[in-house]
């Protein structure tokens, strides 16, 4: 039988296309359709126009663009902070030996369990001027008056790092607390008899030995952060009055009021942004891949 | 459904590498002429290319260049584009791991082959049964491989490789895995076994002593290249270079530089390398020998003595059945036993030399 | 205080806040879902009632069992069909020396951080053009791309720790290798397939934007689609109803969280530390 040995290959060849042309055809085009299409005046009533770069000229001058980055950016530092801080701690916590830590495991996995929106929908409710659950503990405890936490942009913004934290957490904590796990147990012993006190270990030890995951997980936690949508959508609506409009939401927006170039154009940015950061991260880190 | 066992004609085969670092030449111009029924081994160290080798030969990986034949049946061509899958190949094989199918009991992987082959369920059944009991696992047979201990799956590796009756077989380091008790004991029970199915085997080992004591023949390969093909006396008594001389034989041989001060040779160079085994060296007291030597440490292991001793900073290494424990002696060997090696290694024919050499410093 | 002590102190501390952090919110959607009126907070007492869950289930308007109904239907396509073309991946890539062999791990690695805003866009209009818009098909086939790296990273990171010596064996053997792939490699890697099926089934319910873009109307709108269009009749938000359609979804995603929480955790933690 003659049969050339490139056989072998042709077959990985066929076995990887069902993926590659999928993930060819309903991401990469996509992406690619997107940006083209930021070139193109595309309101409705008037035909496609190519455009170039006018798109992208008009929207460095309009304001709302920048609202809606410096926006996205502080969002951003405000969740993944808190998440990493909160995170951490968890992963700690439930890295100690104690009755009921398996109940506490397990129970980490209902934020990330229930879909964004319904999270975000209880959230409105929490949040709620009236008969909010959140209102209703601040007066009851007497800190403070009620705060509508919707409607103005500061508490509006604080509503949704929480909201956010709330959902993104357990995720952290998982990875954090896998990547404590990894690390023996005769380090911390070594420590303690060396006499290092908890704080000296856990800077000294923890943390270094932490890196990698604590890397792996920032990157993706802060790109999701950076394209966020789902969360900003269902509980402001990028309000009041677009204070919360996130740089996806601004996109959207566009989007649906026709004018598709200009929602074209931002959705761009809004890649460019996301993969550069993690590029970023990748660089300052050097992440060693597969 | 007996077959007759075949040869096998490996011919010129080449195996280049391309890595990010360049190409590496894995093995080099291969020649070996296996014969049909024969035991034969392919021996060296790590990284040698013997697994390479073999898997070449089994059809899981594809030379350069060359040419193999199973009796007359071209099944791996370079020049005429032919490679036969291995299962084509008509080749079974036992890997060092047994790669037996965790999830599938002794009884299913025995008969997967066989399944492959669209054999109806009785003959499979009436086969499996029959490779078992020659194996003497046929009680395992429902059990899965992770209810096995090592000696146990070394032969349901065989069997499985056995149960389609092949025309060759392929072991690589099928022993390695074992401890040294039940790997004495599995060498002469695969060597009766082998013998008595007569299927040509090609085995691959770096254990020096497997190969010696199961091979018909051996073939030595160093870093691709093939050192030497003969049986084991032929190794033992008349290794072709340096590296053949020390990798055979425990404990290794002893290698000396020397000076040829008068000889029947028209070399240029003077400078030789003797070697000598331990066992053929005589312990003499001082002066009575052909060196005078201190003795460093002394090792005794059953009845025989191993003596290590210290020449001008030079280790030398003797195996003696007495020894009175004279830290000072000296050592004497025959001209007969003595193997004489040139500046490259190469095995010069004693004959060929005078007798007066002398050793260097 | 000893160390000790103080120790313990924290973990009692942390434990319980970290409790009331994750059960806050979930024990007041449970709350209000079953309450007759929300506003009990702020005067009036709390009234226990299923009338909430009666009309969600009930009411045609509403459409929740409608909205069910197609994210089942889409999460079931999608799941075992990105899971059968991961495995077909992962296999080539974890056995197979060919071109591509690295670049397509970090290809689809690198989707995973891609923003939907940024193809959702040009989808609907594809799907516009293509008639498809508010189908079952415009959903399961981007979700196929979307939660393609989830189900790749997972099985990747499986099929890697299973001994290539297996496929050499089975080679000899006979088997082809598709056959090695499904009945020797697959069998052998069940935890990260059964892993692979959960977590894109959940991501499925979970997606929000493509559904809202790529669906019009309840025919093919999911459950998160209809959530947060949840409207009453007047236009203000019915809460209980409301807090009810959430429980009902949440209830079984939790349920399936716990049953498989060993998967899930497995499946999770390796696609990121594999990175």
């Amino acid at each position: 039988m003659r049969i050339k040995f490139h056989r072998r290959t042709t077959s990985a060849y066929i076995f990887v296309s069902p993926l590659v042309l999928i993930i060819f055809l309903f991401i990469l085009v996509p992406i690619l359709g997107t940006c083209i299409n930021s070139f193109f005046q595309d309101i409705p009533y008037l035909p496609e126009k190519f455009v170039g770069m006018k798109n992208y000229l008009i929207l460095i001058k309009n304001p709302d663009f920048w609202d809606a980055i410096k926006f996205t950016i502080f969002f951003t530092l405000a969740s993944v902070s808190l998440e990493t801080i909160l995170g951490i701690s968890f992963a700690l916590l439930l890295n100690e030996r104690f009755p009921g830590r398996g109940i506490l495991r397990t129970m980490l996995l209902i934020p990330w369990a229930i879909p964004t929106v319904i999270s975000a929908r209880i959230w409105q409710l929490i949040y709620n001027y009236n008969y909010g659950l959140l209102n209703y503990i601040l007066q009851y405890l007497k800190i403070s008056d009620k705060i509508n936490w919707l409607g103005t942009p500061q508490s509006a913004f604080w509503a949704l790092v929480l909201a956010d934290v709330w959902k993104t957490t357990p995720f952290m904590a998982l990875i954090l607390l896998t990547g404590l796990q990894a690390i023996p147990e005769d380090i911390y012993k070594q420590a303690k008899v060396d006499g290092a006190r908890f704080i000296k270990r856990f800077f000294f030890i923890t943390l270094p030995l932490l890196r990698p995951a604590l890397i792996v997980a920032l990157i993706f936690r802060t790109a999701d952060s950076l394209r966020i949508f789902d969360l900003v959508y269902v509980l402001t609506g990028g309000g009041p009055a677009g204070a919360t409009r996130t740089i996806s939401v601004l996109g959207f927006q566009y989007y649906t009021s026709a004018d598709f170039g200009m929602g074209a154009t931002v959705s761009f940015i809004t890649f460019l942004i996301v993969f550069g950061f993690s590029l970023l991260y990748i660089r300052l880190w050097g992440v060693r891949k597969l | 459904m007996k077959k007759t066992a075949c040869s096998v004609w490996v011919r010129e085969i080449k195996k280049i590498f391309s890595t990010s670092k360049g190409k590496i030449l894995v093995l080099d111009n291969i020649n070996l002429e296996i014969k049909s029924g024969e035991l034969f081994i392919i021996l060296g160290p790590s990284g040698c290319g013997k697994t390479t080798l073999l898997n070449i030969i089994a059809g899981l990986e594809e030379p350069t260049e060359g040419e193999i034949f199973f009796g007359d049946k071209v099944v791996f061509s370079s020049q005429k584009h032919i490679f036969l899958e291995p299962f084509e190949r008509d080749v079974a094989m036992v890997f060092q791991s047994y790669a037996l199918y965790p999830h599938m009991t002794v009884y299913q992987n025995m008969a997967f082959p066989l399944k492959n082959l669209k054999f109806k369920r009785e003959e499979i059944k009436k086969q499996v049964i029959k490779i078992a009991q020659m194996l003497r696992i046929e009680t395992l047979l429902e059990r899965k491989p992770t209810e096995l201990s090592g000696g146990q799956k070394q032969r349901v590796a065989i069997g499985r490789a056995l149960v389609r009756t092949p025309k060759v077989l392929l072991m690589d380091e099928p022993l390695s895995n074992l401890d040294a008790q039940l790997r004495a004991e599995m060498r002469v029970e695969l060597k009766l076994l082998i013998k008595d199915l007569g299927i040509t085997t090609i085995y691959v080992t770096h254990d020096q002593i497997e190969a010696m004591t199961l091979g018909d023949r051996i073939a030595i390969l160093k870093e691709g290249v093939l050192q030497q093909i003969g049986d084991p006396n032929e190794l033992f008594y008349h290794p072709k270079n340096i590296f053949v001389a020390g990798f055979i034989g425990t404990p290794s041989m002893n290698f000396l530089s020397a000076e040829i001060i008068k000889d029947k040779l028209p070399i240029k160079n003077r400078d030789i390398t003797i070697g000598i085994r331990p066992q053929d060296i005589e312990i003499r007291p001082p002066n009575k020998g052909i060196i005078n030597v201190s003795v460093q440490l002394v090792e005794k292991i059953g009845d025989k003595y191993v003596v290590y001793v210290d020449y001008k900073k030079q280790k030398i290494v003797i195996e003696t059945s007495n020894f009175s424990g004279e830290r000072e002696i000296s050592l004497f060997w025959p001209k007969e036993k003595t193997h004489f090696f040139n500046k490259k290694g190469e095995r010069i024919e004693s004959a060929k030399i005078n007798s007066f050499h002398q050793i260097r410093d | 205080m000893s160390e000790r002590r103080i120790k313990s102190i924290f973990i009692a501390a942390g434990s319980v806040f970290l409790f009331l952090f994750i059960i806050t919110p979930i024990f007041w959607m449970i709350l209000i879902s079953f309450s007759k009126n929300i506003t009990f907070l702020t005067g009036g007492v709390y009234k226990f009632s299923l009338s909430n869950y009666i009309t969600i289930i009930i009411s045609k308007s509403l459409h929740m069992m409608d909205y069910l109904k197609n994210s089942l239907v889409v999460a079931s396509i999608t799941s075992p069909i990105v899971l059968i073309i991961s495995s077909f991946s992962a296999y080539a890539i974890t056995r197979i020396n060919f071109a591509g062999r690295r670049i397509i791990p970090l290809l689809v690695l690198s989707i995973s951080i891609f923003p939907q805003i940024s193809i959702v866009g040009y989808l609907y209009r594809w799907m516009g053009n293509l008639g498809w818009i508010n189908s079952y098909v415009a959903l399961v086939l981007p979700y196929l791309a979307w939660t393609s790296p989830l189900a790749l990273w997972i099985l990747l990171s499986y099929f890697s720790q299973i001994p290539k010596e297996l496929d050499s064996a089975a080679l000899i053997d006979g088997a082809k290798r598709p056959q090695i792939l499904f009945r020797i490699i697959l069998p052998l890697a069940s935890p990260a397939v059964l892993s692979g099926l959960l977590l894109v089934f959940i991501a499925c319910f979970n997606e929000f934007l493509f559904a809202l873009m790529l669906t019009s109307d309840y025919g093919a709108q999911t459950v998160s689609v209809g959530i947060s269009l949840f409207q009453g009749l007047h236009g203000e938000i019915p809460w209980g109803e409301l807090m009810a359609a959430s429980f009902f979804v949440t209830f079984p995603l939790i349920l399936l969280t716990f049953l498989f929480q060993r998967f899930i955790i497995e499946g999770l933690t390796t696609g990121a530390i594999k990175g």
